[in-house]
């Protein structure tokens, strides 16, 4: 190719990641007793879509090994070869060795070749040895099975440009495929034409595949010597990669300049198929290999192609160009180009109702957003001083200004929110590999997965998480001995949860396995020198994990056990301005529970005055706010005072105590006093005045300055003043 | 014995110097570390910070450190009026303000107008003085402003950041 694809790289490097996590997904999720047709169509058509990205690129290391790959999930779909635990296991694997390819051409990362080539060498052996219906892919090997006869077919390959080169390659592809001659003539002078005769048992369109990326599609016709000719004519030849009809319209845009081959004035599609599959995807194949569907349709005449119907088995690639046109017997309905995809899955019409955007525009967007709330504010406090009466119709629209605002707001906000389930598909993979390393039978149960969590916050939970998780399956779970000598199943569970609580996420990591010790835990505290009573809590001991090189485990693994994790755990966590919890029982199990906050920019807010500094309280945390009565207050000395709620004694903080400042009242009855609700408990915050509520815009304090304690960040108030946003978890903590 | 100026920081000739007094002297800063002058305006208190740290302003919805020089060097009282002067800087990545007397005027800086500077009593340590530069009759005290902003007993930002 003389164009520069180089740029069009990191489309295709999404797009395939994506396709590898897909792939990985559903093999994952496979039930090899009862496959559903319909995964085994997408893991094979993930396969696909890699395999002609890469050939489009160039990226020969990624064909071989999906070339194989997918020859193999083919003959499986089609129930020419059973599946079985092995299997799933090699394609996990050939899984692992194209994401490393991938990355070696993204990031010029280094390759090992031997890897590549060992997959391709296990995928080749299950092929060889799997059902006695299918012939071995090994090259050149005469076909041994009885069912299938191998057909001869005559494959004419006329190119307009000549090249050496590309003719030994096809033959040393078609070889692949079966038992090739290899002939030249020269029907028409200048114009060469390479005949090669195949025995094979594969289909036209495993060939046309071969071609598909060096030559043209009227550069190349199959013929089958022992079909009839109506037979022929009724398949498609193109199988709607190539709209080579004659009365088909030139497309506005030809080759979308990837291809600098002209259109030849034959009549032939100048997007050489490539590029017409869009935004149709067929509810099986996607000859577009998934790439080019976003791009608008060109014209939308449907092209006649014929229906498939020779082939019994071969991809149903007529069904994204097709228009619509009757199915052959096992084919499904396939799509009009341009409208609507089919029936099928509703998560590929999700898929392609989506959009992809930059973080940084939308991280533009939702600063304009709070500047946006901050000028709302502002305007709301300058017109609330007006006389309602004269003002009415500006005050009406402040109201509907304020409307208009939140609901803005939370739309933006919930742009960058994502399900959980993009954190917890991830460990599936994990839990297996690891359990089976480990020699235990574990299996992962997920809850929630629809919760959603900023973007940012997901990227950052993933690595706390999967330490967690490892640690269950490697200290927390016991082997299936041991857990058949205490009773339990063989079978151990990790539950993965997500859920919403207030205004946060709650994430928690539970096992059914051993629990802590407590008491090896007081023994190694004690013995590296902290600060330990018997008399703490249950909760506290569990804490002591989190300390810096702590770890009980007798044997270090490469998995866990230096004591390296876990403070790293808490410490990400605590940089979330999240919290985390262990609850644990011996012999019944660990549960962790992480609590993050969700909203991040913009907080609703109560202001409270505090000798003459306005603060804000998060309304998150409040539980209510009353003024008490002499009656309510206790003291106790040593302690300081309490206040009776709902009978309930809670400590009573001066907030001005805690801030050095001079209030305007001492006597918490001539306050307000605001109970908040933490995780570590009810307090209650003696304030001067309380100013109102507001949604306000969090500003960080440590982008110029620092991370002051008891401070969650700033924010500018409705007259431009600052007002400090207060953690309150930690000063409820510290009290 | 007082080294001679780092190569790397010395201000090239042709190098424009924003001066300011502070006290009874007069310094001289890169002007390319300077964001903007402003008025000295509410400012925010922030607990528990020291003296020398006003708090924190509102500079177009950017949250902004304050710190007073003439608190920090101990010059004499601080006074805050309409002339107090606070210049904002953009050094090590963030912005910060300081509150300083005044600012004179911004001074281009000749090959051989700069000198190093000996061992003196000024209120900057000479770890932050890159040399002494006349003008006319002036003598300016160039300063490194950014590593002065940096450093641990400005207590502006924290020892991992810094």
């Amino acid at each position: 190719m003389d164009t520069d694809l180089s740029h069009f790289h990191q489309v295709f490097f999404d797009e395939a990641a994506e396709h590898l996590a897909t792939m990985e997904d559903l093999l994952l999720k496979l039930d090899l007793a009862a496959p559903e047709a319909d995964d085994l169509n997408a893991i094979f058509r993930a396969a696909h879509s890699i395999k002609g990205g890469a050939g489009t690129f160039g990226f020969t290391d990624l064909t071989a090994v999906t070339h194989v790959l997918e020859s193999l999930l083919d003959r499986i779909r089609n129930r020419e070869l059973a599946l079985n635990a092995g299997m799933i296991d090699v394609f996990l694997h050939a899984g692992d060795v194209l994401g490393a390819q991938l990355a070696g051409h993204r990031d010029a990362a280094d390759v090992d070749p031997a890897a590549a080539a060992t997959v391709i060498a296990r995928l080749r052996a299950l092929a060889a040895d799997g059902a006695p219906v299918a012939a071995p892919a090994t090259p050149a090997a005469a076909p041994a099975a009885p069912a299938a006869a191998p057909r001869v077919l005559r494959i004419a390959y006329s190119p307009a440009a000549d090249d050496a080169e590309t003719v030994t390659n096809l033959l040393t592809e078609l070889a692949s495929l079966g038992e090739v001659n290899y002939a030249a003539d020269e029907p028409e002078p200048g114009r060469r034409r390479h005949v090669y005769t195949i025995s094979t048992t594969s289909d036209e369109s495993a060939i046309r595949e071969i071609f598909d990326f060096v030559a043209l599609p009227d550069e190349v016709s199959i013929e089958a010597d022992d079909r009839a000719a109506a037979a022929h004519a009724g398949a498609d030849p193109g199988f709607g990669f190539f709209d080579d009809a004659p009365g088909r319209p030139p497309e506005p845009d030809p080759g979308y300049g990837f291809f600098s081959a002209p259109p030849t004035g034959e009549g032939s599609d100048p997007g050489y198929g490539f590029f017409t599959e869009v935004a149709a995807p067929a509810a099986d194949e996607d000859p577009g290999y998934g790439f080019f569907e976003p791009l608008p349709a060109s014209t939308a005449a449907p092209v006649p192609a014929p229906a498939s119907g020779a082939t019994p088995a071969g991809p149903a690639s007529a069904g994204a160009s097709a228009a619509g046109l009757p199915p052959s017997a096992a084919k499904p309905p396939a799509a009009k180009r341009g409208a609507p995809p089919a029936a099928r899955a509703a998560d590929k019409s999700a898929a392609d109702a989506s959009i992809r955007v930059s973080v940084e525009k939308v991280d533009q967007m939702i600063n304009l957003v709070g500047e946006l709330v901050i000028t709302q504010a502002m305007l709301a406090q300058t017109v609330s001083g007006l006389d309602p009466l004269l003002a009415e119709r500006l005050l009406a629209g402040m109201a509907q200004l304020e409307r208009n605002t939140r609901e803005l707001q939370d739309t933006v906000m919930s742009i960058r929110m994502m399900p959980m389930s993009f954190v917890f598909s991830r460990y599936p993979r994990v839990v297996r590999d690891l359990a089976s390393q480990l020699g235990k039978d574990i299996v992962l149960v997920t809850e929630g997965e629809n919760t959603e969590l900023d973007k940012g916050l997901i990227e950052k939970i993933v690595d706390p998480l999967t330490h967690l998780v490892r640690n269950s399956l490697d200290h927390g779970i016991e082997t299936p001995e041991r857990r058949a000598a205490a009773g339990k199943p063989p079978r151990g569970k990790v539950t993965l949860r997500a859920a919403h609580q207030g205004g946060n996420i709650v994430i928690e990591v539970e096992d059914d396995g051993a629990g802590l010790d407590r008491e090896r835990l007081l023994a190694k505290a004690r013995e590296r020198g902290m600060a330990v009573t018997d008399a703490m809590s249950d909760p506290e001991v569990w804490m002591l994990i989190f300390a810096p090189g702590f770890s009980t485990a007798e044997i270090v693994t490469d998995v866990s056990g230096r004591g390296v994790g876990m403070d790293v755990v808490k410490r990400n966590i605590d940089a979330m301005n999240g919290r985390v919890e262990i609850a644990s029982a011996r012999g019944v199990g660990t549960k962790v529970t992480i609590r993050l906050p969700l909203t991040l920019a913009i907080l609703d807010g109560m202001s409270v005055g505090v000798g003459g500094e306005v603060f804000i309280i998060p309304l998150t945390y409040i539980a209510e706010s009353l003024q008490p009565t002499q009656a309510d207050l206790r003291s106790v000395s040593g302690t300081g005072q309490l206040v009776h709620v709902r009978g309930e004694y809670l400590p009573l903080v001066p907030l001005y105590r805690l801030f050095g400042l001079v209030p305007e009242t001492r006597d918490p009855t001539d306050g307000i006093v605001v109970i908040v609700e933490t995780a570590a408990g009810r307090v209650a915050f003696c304030v001067d005045r309380l100013l109102g509520q507001h949604q306000v815009v969090i500003k960080s304090m440590e982008v110029n300055y620092r991370k002051v304690p008891g401070v969650a960040g700033a924010t500018i108030m409705g007259d431009g003043r600052v007002a400090l946003i207060l953690d309150i978890p930690a000063l409820a903590r510290k009290s | 014995m007082n080294p001679s100026p780092h190569p790397e920081y010395l201000p090239q000739a042709g190098n424009e110097l924003l001066t300011f007094t502070l006290g009874a002297e007069e310094y001289g800063i890169d002007i390319l570390k300077v964001q903007e002058i402003r008025g000295y305006d509410t400012v925010t208190t922030i607990v528990n910070a020291p003296t020398f740290i006003k708090g924190v302003i509102n500079l177009r919805g950017v949250i902004v450190p304050i710190v007073d020089m003439r608190i920090k060097f101990k010059l004499g009282a601080p006074t805050y009026d309409a002339f107090t002067v606070v210049i904002i800087l953009n050094v090590a990545g963030r912005v910060v303000g300081m509150v300083v007397d005044g600012v004179s005027d911004v001074i281009t800086l000749g090959a051989d107008q700069l000198r190093p500077a000996p061992e003196f009593g000024a209120a900057v340590d000479t770890r932050f003085v890159l040399g002494l530069a006349t003008i006319d009759e002036r003598m300016i005290i160039v300063v490194d402003i950014e590593r002065l902003m940096s450093s641990e007993d400005m207590a502006l930002m924290d020892a991992a950041a810094a």
